[in-house]
C-alpha cells in the first residue's frame, strides 16, 4: 500500500523536474533572442537596463541599414544557401546511393575517405581553396563560396544510413513494376528518406546561413557577400561594440531563418526524430 | 549541375574579359584590404577617400575591401597572397609585423621610396607610432588606423565624491586614492575599470611601461616578462581589485566596458582612443579624458593598424600603391579620418591642419591621444606573436582571477615564450 502510494508522487516529482529543467533550458536559449529584441528596438541607454515604459524606437534598424546594403546581402545569402542545398541534394543523393546500394572495388575505401572530411575543419583548408578557386576563376562569385562545400561528406553519410534502413522489400517491389535504378531511387528511397532531407537541409542551410571567414575571405564585393560579412562591420573588436544596433542588424539577418523555423517548427522536429539527429 | 557548370563557364569568362580590359587601358589596377575595429561607418569613410583618390589619379583603379577584423584581414591577405592573386597593398595589426616579414610576404618601405620627398613624408609621422612598424633597421609599416589607451573619467561622479574633476589622478597612488573614494559601499558604482579580456596584453603593456620596464626588445624575439618590474606592474593591477577593492575582482570584459562607464558603473575607465566618439555622443554626464597615470614615468603601447605594401608586386604598382598611402595618410586625410573615427592623427601635421585645430579647440579630450604620445611605446609584437600573446594575456587572467601569484604566472609565461623565440635569436 505505502509502496503503491509512493510511485505515483514520485513520477510526479520526477514529472516536475523534468518540466523545470524543460523550462530553465528554453529559457537559456531564448534569452540572447530576447535580449537581441529588447535592445534593438528601444534606444541605446536601456539596451542593459530593463524598464517596461522604454520609449520604442526603430532607428536602430534604419542606422543598421544605412551602414551596409542588407538587402543585397540577404538577396546573397539566399541565393547562396538555395543553389548549394540543391547541389548537396544531389551530389549526397547519387553518392549516398551509390554508397548504400551498389557493390563495387574499393567501396569501403572510398567512403571511409568521404568520412574523412568530416575529421578537417573547413579553416584549415581556406588557403588551398582560395588557391584552386583561384585557378578556375571563381573568387569572389557565390558559387566560389558554394562550391568547396557542395560535396558534403555529412550529407553522404546521413542519406547512406537512411537508404540502408530502407526495407529491400519495396525495392523489390518497385523492381517488379519495371523501375529501373533511377526509378527506384525516384520513387522509392528518396521518399522515404524525406525526414532525413528535411533535416539536413535545415542543418545545412543554418550553417551556411550563418558562416563568416570562408565568405569573407573568398568575395571582394557588395555584388556576392553574404550577411554575416555585412553584420561583421558592427562587431567594432578595438572598440567594444554598440549593443543597439549590432542587436538590430542580428535580428536583420536572422529573421528570415526565424520566421521559417516558427512556421515550420513542428516539422523541422518530427524530421529531426526521424532522421536521429540530436 | 548544369546551372553550375554554366555558372563556371560565365565565371572564367568574365574574369577573361576583365584581364583583357585591364591590358588595353594600361590602368594600374590595386586592391586593398582594410579591416575595421572601431564602431561607426567606417567602410563608407574609406571608400569616400579611395574614390576621391581616384579622381585625382584617373590612370590608378583602387579596389578597397573590407576585410573583416585584424585576424580576418590577415588570413585574407595570406590567402590571396599564395594564390597567385594577391592584393597590392593592406592595411594590417600593426603587430602582424615579424609573421608577415617572416611569410616573406611585405616589402620594405626603404626599398620603395626614391626622391628625397618621399624619404621626408617616411620621416612625417609621430615617431611612437613608427615604433611597431620598423625593426631589423627597416620600416615595413606605415601608421594609418592608431590608437593608444586613454582615461575617460566621470566628472560628476568626481564632483559627487568631492575630488576636482578637473585634476585626474596622476600617479598609481592618486589613482587608488580617488578610486577609493569614487567607490560606492553598495557596488552600484565602481572607482575604475580596466578590462582584462580581449586585449589584456594591451592593458598591461600601458602598466608595465608605467612602472618603467617594456615588455619586448625591437628585434622582437626576447621577452621581459618575468622581470621584476613587469611583476610589480601586475601585482598593482590585481591590487586594485583584491587589495585597494576599487574594481570589480577578477575578469572584466573589453566589450562590454563602454556600457558599463556610460551607464555610470563605474566612475574611470581605461580603454582605447578608438571609443572618444563614441564615448562623447552617448555620454549623458560631463566627462574628461585623461593620460593614463604613472608609477615611475607615464606609458601606454600604441594600438591598431598600419599600411603594408606586399612583396609580389610590380615596379608600377608599388610607385601607385605609394601613391595612395600617401594620399591616405596625408595631413588633410589623417586629420579628417582622426575626426571622425577617434584614431591618432598619425602626424605632428595633421593636429596643425585647420580640421583638427578647430576640432582640438572645440573638444579639447581630442588632443590627449596625441599628448600622450611622447610617452608611448610599441604594442606587444613578436615573431609568434599569436602564441606569445597569448602566453601573456593567460598569465595575466590567471593572476586577476587569483589562480596563480602574479609572480608565478609571469615566469611561466616568460619560460614558454623563450621556448617560442629560441629560434628567432
Amino acid at each position: 500500500m505505502s509502496v503503491a502510494a509512493l510511485f505515483p508522487s514520485r513520477l510526479r516529482f520526477g514529472d516536475w523536474l523534468e518540466t523545470t529543467a524543460a523550462w530553465l533550458l528554453a529559457l537559456l536559449w531564448i534569452a540572447p533572442l530576447a535580449y537581441a529584441f529588447w535592445a534593438a528596438f528601444h534606444p541605446s541607454e536601456y539596451s542593459t537596463r530593463f524598464d517596461l515604459t522604454a520609449p520604442l524606437t526603430l532607428t536602430n534598424f534604419t542606422d543598421a541599414l544605412s551602414q551596409a546594403p542588407f538587402a543585397r546581402y540577404m538577396v546573397n545569402t539566399f541565393l547562396l544557401v538555395t543553389m548549394l542545398l540543391a547541389a548537396q541534394f544531389i551530389l549526397c543523393t547519387l553518392a549516398a546511393f551509390a554508397f548504400a546500394r551498389f557493390e563495387f572495388w574499393g567501396r569501403d575505401a572510398a567512403f571511409a575517405l568521404v568520412l574523412v572530411q568530416l575529421m578537417i575543419t573547413p579553416e584549415i583548408l581556406i588557403v588551398e581553396n582560395y588557391a584552386t578557386l583561384a585557378g578556375v576563376g571563381l573568387i569572389d562569385t557565390i558559387l566560389g563560396i558554394g562550391l568547396p562545400y557542395m560535396a558534403s561528406a555529412f550529407g553522404i553519410f546521413l542519406l547512406r544510413q537512411a537508404f540502408k534502413t530502407t526495407p529491400r522489400e519495396l525495392e523489390e517491389a518497385a523492381r517488379v513494376e519495371g523501375c529501373g535504378w533511377f526509378g527506384v531511387l525516384w520513387r522509392i528511397y528518396i521518399p522515404i528518406a524525406k525526414p532525413t532531407y528535411l533535416a539536413y537541409g535545415l542543418v545545412s542551410v543554418s550553417h551556411h546561413w550563418n558562416n563568416f571567414l570562408w565568405p569573407l575571405v573568398v568575395t571582394n564585393s557588395v555584388e556576392t557577400r553574404p550577411l554575416t560579412v555585412g553584420l561583421a562591420i558592427f562587431g567594432a573588436p578595438e572598440s567594444g561594440v554598440d549593443w543597439s544596433i549590432i542587436s538590430a542588424a542580428t535580428l536583420l539577418s536572422v529573421s528570415p531563418l526565424l520566421i521559417a523555423f516558427l512556421l515550420f517548427q513542428r516539422q523541422f522536429i518530427q524530421s529531426f526524430m526521424h532522421a536521429g539527429i540530436k | 549541375m548544369f546551372k553550375m557548370f554554366r555558372k563556371a563557364v560565365l565565371g572564367v569568362a568574365a574574369a577573361g574579359c576583365l584581364l583583357y580590359a585591364g591590358a588595353v587601358q594600361a590602368k594600374t589596377e590595386l586592391t586593398m584590404y582594410y579591416p575595421v575595429a572601431v564602431g561607426g561607418p567606417l567602410t563608407k569613410i574609406v571608400d569616400g577617400m579611395v574614390v576621391d583618390f581616384m579622381k585625382e589619379n584617373p590612370d590608378i583603379k583602387v579596389n578597397a575591401i573590407y576585410a573583416g577584423n585584424y585576424n580576418d584581414a590577415r588570413i585574407k591577405a595570406l590567402a590571396a597572397l599564395k594564390s597567385g592573386k594577391p592584393a597590392q597593398l593592406s592595411v594590417m595589426f600593426s603587430i602582424d609585423i615579424y609573421d608577415l616579414i617572416e611569410q616573406d610576404a611585405i616589402v620594405a618601405f626603404d626599398d620603395i621610396v626614391e626622391t628625397a620627398e618621399e624619404k621626408a613624408w617616411l620621416q612625417s609621422f609621430y615617431p611612437s607610432l613608427m615604433e611597431n612598424g620598423r625593426t631589423m633597421g627597416k620600416t615595413w609599416g606605415v601608421p594609418f588606423q592608431r590608437s593608444t589607451i586613454v582615461m575617460y573619467y566621470n566628472k560628476d561622479a568626481f564632483k559627487s565624491a568631492g575630488l576636482d574633476p578637473n585634476k585626474p589622478p596622476q600617479n598609481w597612488e592618486e589613482l587608488a586614492s580617488a578610486a577609493k573614494k569614487l567607490t560606492q559601499p553598495d557596488g552600484s558604482r565602481w572607482g575604475i575599470m580596466i578590462p582584462s579580456t580581449g586585449y589584456p596584453y594591451w592593458m598591461f603593456g600601458a602598466l608595465a611601461m608605467q612602472n618603467g620596464q617594456v615588455l619586448m626588445n625591437s628585434d622582437g624575439n626576447e621577452t621581459f616578462f618575468d622581470h621584476p618590474k613587469v611583476v610589480g606592474a601586475l601585482q598593482f593591477w590585481k591590487d586594485l581589485g583584491s587589495k585597494h577593492k576599487v574594481m570589480p575582482a577578477g575578469a572584466i570584459e573589453w566589450g562590454t566596458l563602454r556600457k558599463n562607464f556610460l551607464e555610470g558603473r563605474t566612475a574611470m575607465m581605461w580603454h582605447s582612443t578608438g571609443n572618444l566618439t563614441a564615448v562623447k555622443k552617448n555620454a549623458n554626464f560631463d566627462f574628461g579624458v585623461a593620460m593614463l597615470p604613472a608609477s615611475a614615468q607615464r606609458g601606454t603601447p600604441t594600438g591598431g593598424g598600419n599600411f603594408y605594401i606586399f612583396k609580389k608586386t610590380t615596379p608600377a604598382e608599388r610607385k601607385a600603391s605609394m601613391k595612395l598611402i600617401r594620399f591616405m595618410t596625408s595631413p588633410e586625410r589623417a586629420a579628417e579620418w582622426s575626426k571622425k573615427t577617434g584614431y591618432i592623427g598619425i602626424s605632428p601635421d595633421a593636429y596643425n591642419t585647420p580640421t583638427l585645430q578647430e576640432y582640438v579647440k572645440t573638444f579639447p579630450p581630442a588632443a590627449v591621444a596625441r599628448d600622450q604620445l611622447q610617452f608611448a611605446t610599441a604594442e606587444l609584437s613578436t615573431f609568434q606573436t599569436g602564441r606569445v600573446r597569448k602566453l601573456l594575456d593567460d598569465a595575466i587572467q590567471s593572476a586577476l582571477t587569483g589562480a596563480k601569484e602574479p609572480a608565478e604566472a609571469l615566469a611561466d609565461a616568460q619560460a614558454q615564450a623563450k621556448t617560442l623565440l629560441m629560434d628567432y635569436k
